[in-house]
């Protein structure tokens, strides 16, 4: 279970984060909403220990990992793909997946792992030796998720993952979103698309100016007023 | 013209090149993975050159040989200068400038070692092979220079293949390519520049003695390698290990051409004004950036 605590972030003096607590039971697909500029990424890099917390504590199955350097946060199984997706453009979609299963405990299991996720992307099978930059961008970001299940995530932190695709692009990744976590995945899942991201998450949070301002069930926050007007344009 | 002439200095030119290749492998990659333009990269070749050369003198241990231990020592001080001098110049603002302030002081510094240990005379390595030569058909070949071409090619492959192949290599290209990735799948950033640098100051160890088996050196020399660095690195794309093999090569021919052709004092205007040449038109060099 991840468990953030009164988190506060701040860039030089512009304080990003202001408080945020939130769990991610095991097992869940947790949403966190809110438009651009809200601080959800900086909350996401915050757990990855991208960037340095103020104050407040972030824990991991009962131990703090503030503080904690980006590499030491994958190696427990707290896996980010990251918004922009960030690939290894010039890498091979094979050696991006296997840049995947870096960590010593995934990189025991790369020939399982690299199997199982070709399995489930069979694009990213057909193109294995093409470098990332001339995949299509649904590609690419079936090429960020492979390339985050190959971490053998504990917890699977998805920034925007249908960013820039076409609906129906997108629509194929939130299926696969959910189908991971029927299958056991723990997801924190970061999105604008809230209708989407709710209509797969069991719980949600929403986000607004470096402050939860709202949090529970999915039904409840697609049920609320300020989501409805501000969010789903109804 | 004279084809044998032309063929023995375009030879001449391919050997002195690969070895300038081998010496701006580790230069172009700390430059590309680190951002660090690290001008004591010759200096260190230069010790290397001066420790074979002690070798051979005092216990006559070949100077390729003595690679063995020399190559692993470097690397090991490549680390630690790494760790304690610039690391923590990299999280200054203008990582390139700082770094070359920074490494060219070592350079400096590392210079007066040599002198003051080795004095400013010119040494030439001398070892039972340097006189030998091997005849094929007209043209005939040095022992020495043949040694250390063969040297390059190995080392620049084996630099090539661990970037390719090995995982820790893939990760150095990772860093280079999307540090902040890199890091959220795992890769510790120090520790791998540690090693990027480690690595590259070990290869500039082999360039080093493999330019002292083709040229006599003096604690100075290092400043016209450095120049040559730049070149073979600049043309080759920085960061690029075969783009800057390739250009090793091609400057090599050039130069060797023009020594055997032209009167001295014009080789290496000729050499800078293709550089320019080449700026103008492909302003990231012939061969693209890339690890």
């Amino acid at each position: 279970m991840l468990a953030v605590e009164r988190l506060v972030v701040k860039y030089d003096e512009l304080t990003a984060l202001r408080g945020v607590s939130l769990t991610v039971e095991s097992g869940a697909l947790v949403a966190m909403i809110g438009s651009n500029g809200a601080g959800k990424t900086t909350l996401l890099n915050a757990v990855s220990g991208l960037i340095p917390t103020r104050e407040g504590t972030i824990s991991w199955e009962g131990s703090l990992i503030t503080g904690l350097t980006p590499d030491a946060v994958c190696r427990l199984g707290i896996v980010q793909a990251p918004e922009g997706r960030k690939l290894f453009a010039k890498m091979t979609v094979e050696e991006n997946l296997q840049m995947g299963a870096y960590s010593p405990g995934p990189r025991a299991r790369v020939a399982e792992s690299m199997k199982r996720v070709l399995e489930l992307f069979p694009r990213l099978a057909e193109r294995r030796r093409q470098t990332a930059e001339s995949l299509s961008g649904g590609e690419q970001q079936m090429l960020a998720l492979g390339r985050a299940l190959m971490a053998t995530p504990g917890l699977l932190m998805l920034d925007e993952p249908s960013l820039g695709l076409a609906p129906i692009m997108a629509a194929q990744i939130f299926e696969i979103i959910g189908d991971l976590n029927r299958a056991g995945t723990t997801i924190l899942l970061v999105s604008q698309e809230v209708l989407q991201t709710l209509s797969i998450a069991r719980d949600g949070y929403l986000l607004e100016n470096g402050e939860i301002t709202l949090a529970g069930p999915s039904e409840r926050l697609l049920a609320d007023q300020r989501v409805k007007k501000s969010y789903l344009g109804l | 013209m004279n084809t044998v002439l032309l063929v023995q200095s375009l030879i001449g030119g391919i050997i002195m090149g690969s070895v300038y290749a081998l010496l701006g492998v580790g230069f172009s990659l700390t430059w590309g993975v680190m951002r660090v333009i690290h001008i004591s990269h010759a200096a260190f070749g230069l010790i290397a050159a001066f420790v074979a050369y002690g070798c051979l003198q005092r216990w006559g241990i070949d100077p390729i040989a003595s690679l063995v231990f020399m190559v692993p020592l470097l690397f090991c001080c490549a680390c630690f200068v790494y760790r304690f001098l610039i690391l923590p110049v990299t999280k200054a603002r203008e990582v390139i400038v700082s770094s070359m302030i920074l490494t060219f002081g070592i350079a400096i510094i590392v210079e007066n070692i040599m002198l003051l240990i080795w004095g400013p005379d010119p040494r030439l390595i001398t070892t039972w092979y340097t006189s030998r030569v091997f005849i094929v058909g007209p043209f005939y070949f040095q022992y020495a220079p043949v040694a250390g071409f063969v040297m390059a090619v190995a080392g620049v492959g084996v630099i090539h293949l661990f970037l390719k192949k090995t995982y820790t290599g893939k990760a150095v290209r990772a860093a280079w390519q999307q540090s902040d990735a890199a890091q959220l799948y795992g890769v510790n950033l120090t520790r791998i520049s540690m090693i990027t640098f480690g690595l590259a100051v070990g290869s500039a160890g082999a360039g080093g003695v493999g330019l002292a088996l083709l040229y006599s050196f003096e604690p100075h020399a290092h400043n016209l390698w450095l120049i040559y660095l730049f070149l073979v690195v600049i043309v080759g794309g920085v960061g690029n290990v075969l783009g800057t093999a390739a250009a090793g090569v091609l400057i090599g021919i050039i130069t060797g051409l023009s020594l055997a052709f032209l009167p001295y004092q014009w080789v290496n205007p000729l050499t800078f004004g293709l550089l320019m040449a080449v700026l103008a038109v492909r302003p990231h060099g012939l061969f693209r950036s890339e690890v």
